[in-house]
């Protein structure tokens, strides 16, 4: 009888951490990036943002892949509601990711003033921290699961969860201290490259809000 | 015997045949958990299913035979001894016939309902509607539906029960030390229980519970304690747990198919235990003990069928299941072990495939099992109902050929 062999579904997990393991790397591609554009190695920051493009496009088919294996008829540990709402927001990850990456690629910028600078590379530092912890908090939601929601894994799972929250706001400071640093020195800056800084800002802070948002759907899959 | 009728030679044959056909995809199911939990090899699975099924069906397979023999049809109704003969056979052949079809479609059908169909079948196609016992069929109806019920409520608790008490403390190892071996005396008090019940025909069950299971619950709950004492298999509590029950898996899967073969064995030797009496004592409906010999020969039937066809079935379960740890296997096979001896001990004919699967929809509602499709659930749903019919169609087609022919 091979109904055995029919009743067990594959279960989503893996693909979602497969899919969490190119989230990562996209963003990872994005700070490697943004130090070039630090240095003003411009050539070899504008090969590695096409990259940071490239590997969104690999995100989001893995994305489609996973939303067409699920279908309704399976009966799983987790609503299929809370997963698939989940994997949009793990690939809003990539997608502002590359939003930064196309922000670098539209101007080539005049002299930027050193702390201004070293406040978006902590910005990209600090967005690293948070795609980590949302590839830490999959695989944590998969152990949840394999030892049948216990207390001990389903608090270990809050503490990544927690971890997010508090480096999403560590980065929503920095963006804070930007946008005054920019409105300081305004005399000092073209329109153009204040709004250019501005709007790398706006989606480096991106990255961890989309992060904290994976965050609180992992936290819906574990309340029942 | 004197002489040996033609007619219970070809009963004898077909109730092989329909014991090879219960060991060939029922048998494959008992040992399925374990098989896809990789504690055991299908090469394994095949010998111990053999082994134990045979034992299950030798020494315990003894008033469940009785219930469907006697329990389905009106036995005074059939006043020609011939009609029981080749009704015998009808229900056989119709039940070995649907069983082997629906293996071909891969289709989860349960040879209990199967061989209740043709008893059923032949018995309307003879006297009409009059002479099937309603009240028992409803119970036996009703046993079909509770039997994943009970299954899947019983997985539920103990899953839950079995995760608390070894997962939830604040250290995992030394729990597990305590836990496992409890749980694993927990499933030797059901198995010394029914021993007392079956073997040695007590009717008490707290006596057996008291006497036997309890008994035999703690010295294998010390043996196990002390043997886990020693050597614990990991540090990390996740996976030795997990590395425990792999090795308990092989004895709870050993335990589903003793009971395996204790309840589903009467669905091959029932007609032919039948058919014997009226040879022997050419007296239809009169209450025999079934012959030793016979249950023999349903034992190394579905031992047989295990062996030659049960054998590519596991293999198929061991390489596709890989979502099912030995924890939840071990849940699975306790549970479905536990429900299907305690409903043979009732005289109950519930199907082992039954319970087996609500067992594990049970851990999966306990959000134990990752993915479960439930389509398949939902073919196995329909497969209960439309079992039953079939065999029963095909039973009377048969049976009235028979009549006309013999």
């Amino acid at each position: 009888m091979q109904v055995w062999t029919k009743l067990f579904a594959k279960s989503p997990f893996k693909p979602l951490i497969k899919h969490a393991d190119v989230v990562l790397q996209t963003v990872e591609t994005l700070e490697k990036a943004l130090r070039l554009w630090y240095e003003g190695n411009f050539e070899e920051m504008e090969r590695v943002a096409i990259e940071v493009d490239r590997l969104e496009d690999v995100a989001d088919r893995i994305k489609e892949e996973i939303r067409d294996s699920l279908s309704s008829k399976l009966l799983m540990a987790v609503a299929r509601e809370d997963v698939l709402v989940y994997l949009h927001m793990q690939d809003k990850v990539a997608d502002a990711a590359e939003d930064t990456a196309k922000w670098l690629l539209i101007k080539r910028p005049n002299e930027i003033p050193a702390d201004i600078k070293d406040i978006i590379l902590q910005m990209g530092t600090e967005s690293i921290k948070a795609a980590k912890l949302v590839h830490e908090a999959i695989v944590q939601m998969d152990r949840v699961i394999e030892s049948g929601f216990t207390e001990k894994e389903i608090e270990r799972e809050y503490e990544i969860i927690r971890e997010i929250e508090s480096v999403e706001s560590k980065i929503d400071g920095l963006d804070t201290r930007l946008m005054q640093l920019v409105f300081e020195k305004e005399n000092e800056l073209s329109w153009g490259d204040g709004f250019y800084i501005l709007n790398i800002a706006r989606t480096l802070s991106n990255i961890s809000d989309k992060a904290k948002d994976s965050a609180e759907r992992i936290r819906l899959m574990m309340n029942k | 015997m004197i002489s040996v009728d033609p007619w219970l030679l070809i009963t004898i044959v077909l109730g092989f045949a329909m014991a090879w056909a219960i060991g060939a995809n029922d048998a494959a199911n008992s040992m399925s958990t374990a098989v896809g939990a990789k504690a055991i090899t299908p090469k394994q699975a095949v010998i111990i299913a053999g082994i134990l099924e045979f034992t299950g069906a030798y020494f315990f397979g003894k008033s469940v035979t009785e219930t469907i023999r006697k329990g389905i049809l009106y036995p005074d109704k059939i006043t020609d001894p011939t009609v029981l003969i080749y009704g015998s056979i009808a229900a056989l052949l119709a039940a070995t016939i649907w069983l082997v079809a629906a293996t071909k479609f891969g289709l989860p059908v349960s040879t209990t309902h199967s061989i209740i169909g043709g008893i059923a079948g032949y018995g309307i196609a003879y006297a009409g509607l009059g002479i099937v016992n309603w009240d028992k069929m409803a119970q036996v109806v009703l046993s079909w539906i509770l039997s994943p019920v009970i299954g899947a409520l019983m997985a539920y608790f103990i899953f839950k029960a079995l995760t608390k008490s070894i997962f939830e403390s604040g250290n995992p190892v030394r729990s597990a030390r305590i836990w496992s071996p409890f749980w694993i005396g927990m499933a030797f008090v059901v198995i010394g229980a029914m021993f007392y019940i079956k073997v040695l025909h007590g009717s008490d069950l707290k006596t057996g519970v008291i006497f036997y299971g309890i008994p035999l619950g703690i010295i294998v709950f010390i043996l196990s304690y002390f043997l886990i004492k020693v050597r614990f298999p990991s540090s990390d509590p996740y996976i030795g747990v997990e590395s425990i029950f792999k090795k308990v898996q092989v004895v709870t899967s050993a335990y589903v198919a003793l009971a395996h073969g204790a309840n589903d064995v009467a669905n091959a030797i029932g007609p032919v235990a039948a058919v014997y009496a009226v040879a022997t004592m050419g007296l239809a409906g009169m209450q025999v003990p079934v012959p030793r010999w016979i249950l023999v020969l349903g034992g190394v039937g579905i031992a047989v069928g295990v062996a030659t066809y049960g054998y590519r079935v596991m293999e198929t379960v061991g390489k596709k299941i890989t979502e099912l740890t030995n924890t939840r296997g071990f849940t699975i096979d306790f549970s479905a072990a536990t429900v299907v001896l305690v409903a043979s001990w009732l005289g109950m004919p519930i199907s082992t495939t039954h319970t087996v699967v609500g067992a594990v929809i049970g851990i999966g509602l306990a959000r134990g099992v990752k993915a479960i499709n439930k389509n398949i659930v939902r073919d196995i749903i329909i497969s209960w109902f439309v079992t039953v019919p079939i065999a029963a169609v095909v039973s009377a087609i048969i049976f009235k050929v028979l009549m006309v022919v013999g």
